[in-house]
């Protein structure tokens, strides 16, 4: 049996009056690496949220690698990394030392790797974090997520921010750190051509609920259109 | 390896990067016993998930067309099982069906294609 790696089940959240998860379903098995697809303001960043044990769903389990996200041992937070979409980090520091304090709280930090994405991604590393670009921003957060490498990696729209260049690197580093059945990753994108390189699986978020899960080259033998084709088309009102 | 991934097509990149190999194996590119890349190198190369490219040596192994050896790597095999020329057959009649059906249009008749053929194969 394939152990999973994130269980979510029957959850829901609402903001005040506004349903955002509507009894969300989602079972993502050990080694997968899964697109999570959905409109903006589809709740896809309320979904990553609950799963991390962020913010508490009004019903519902959510787990993450077999434990209760609302109370996961210190163990269990050392084995995920994630990336939010906005990214908060400490605007006083310069670059090195916000990497050589986060380093400081793995003993598994891996400082090779670390090192090797500083020089691809051209990681300034004597400026400090306030001035930084969005992208740039974006790119120390993920290098950050990676350092310890996690077991389970959860990106919340990673790549929106990059350019060209920094996305296809970024997209590599995935694939060649999402080995098959040992890491787990789950990023939420609007991009249907990065999904379809990265993932193996997708998963597309439509009124509060998983509205279709499963392998990616599933979905277009039913279909045989692109991804994209098949996001339109569950969305075209007009057919509903 | 040369092979091309179009991601905003309708066919799964695991059956283009399969008719691919195959392809290569009925021309001759690849020969019995050419060793593959590994599937970290080639999901590298192509930028596409390892698990796509470990479902395609699968798929191929299951074939009979390609061989796993054990901690060495996946390797073309020596002996393709003959269902496999049959299937290659079938790919190419599938094609020249396509060119009959223009050539029936554009109001060329049979024997000017086989020399266009001819001279394409030349």
């Amino acid at each position: 049996m394939t152990e999973t790696a994130i269980e979510l089940r029957g959850v829901t959240k609402s903001y005040g009056s506004k349903q955002v998860l509507t009894g969300l379903d989602l079972s993502v098995p050990k080694g997968s690496v899964l697109g999570l697809l959905g409109t903006n303001g589809s709740g896809k960043t309320t979904m990553i949220k609950c799963a991390l044990g962020l913010i508490r769903p009004q019903s519902g389990e959510t787990r993450l690698l077999g434990e209760s996200s609302w109370t996961l041992s210190a163990e269990a937070k050392m084995r995920i990394g994630y990336v939010p979409q906005v990214i908060n980090l400490y605007q006083w520091m310069k670059v090195r030392h916000l990497i050589e304090y986060t380093s400081a709280f793995y003993p598994n930090w891996n400082y090779d790797l670390v090192a090797r994405l500083i020089a691809e991604w051209s990681i300034p590393l004597e400026d400090r974090v306030g001035p930084l670009s969005v992208g740039q921003l974006q790119k120390l957060a993920i290098l950050l997520a990676l350092g310890h490498e996690p077991e389970l990696l959860l990106l919340d729209e990673p790549a929106a921010s990059l350019d060209p260049l920094a996305r296809r690197q970024f997209l590599q580093m995935i694939i060649d750190l999402a080995e098959p059945g040992k890491r787990t990753v789950l990023f939420s994108t609007h991009i249907t051509s990065d999904l379809e390189r990265v993932a193996d699986s997708v998963a597309i978020l439509k009124s509060g609920r998983i509205a279709w899960h499963g392998l990616l080259e599933d979905l277009k033998e039913q279909t045989h259109v692109s991804l994209e084709d098949s996001f339109l088309e569950m969305h075209d009102e007009s057919k509903q | 390896m040369r092979i091309r991934v179009e991601t905003s097509s309708g066919m799964p990149i695991t059956r283009q990067i399969a008719a691919q190999i195959r392809a290569q194996c009925a021309s001759g590119v690849l020969k019995p016993g050419d060793r593959l890349p590994s599937v970290r190198a080639l999901a590298a190369e192509l930028a596409v998930n390892q698990n796509t490219i470990l479902r395609v040596y699968e798929r191929l192994t299951a074939e009979g067309l390609l061989e796993r050896r054990h901690g060495d790597g996946t390797f073309v095999a020596e002996h393709v099982p003959t269902g496999q020329m049959k299937a290659q057959r079938q790919l190419l009649r599938q094609e020249i069906v396509k060119v009959a059906e223009l050539a029936k249009t554009l109001g060329v008749d049979a024997e000017e294609v086989r020399r266009l053929l001819d001279d394409v194969m030349e």
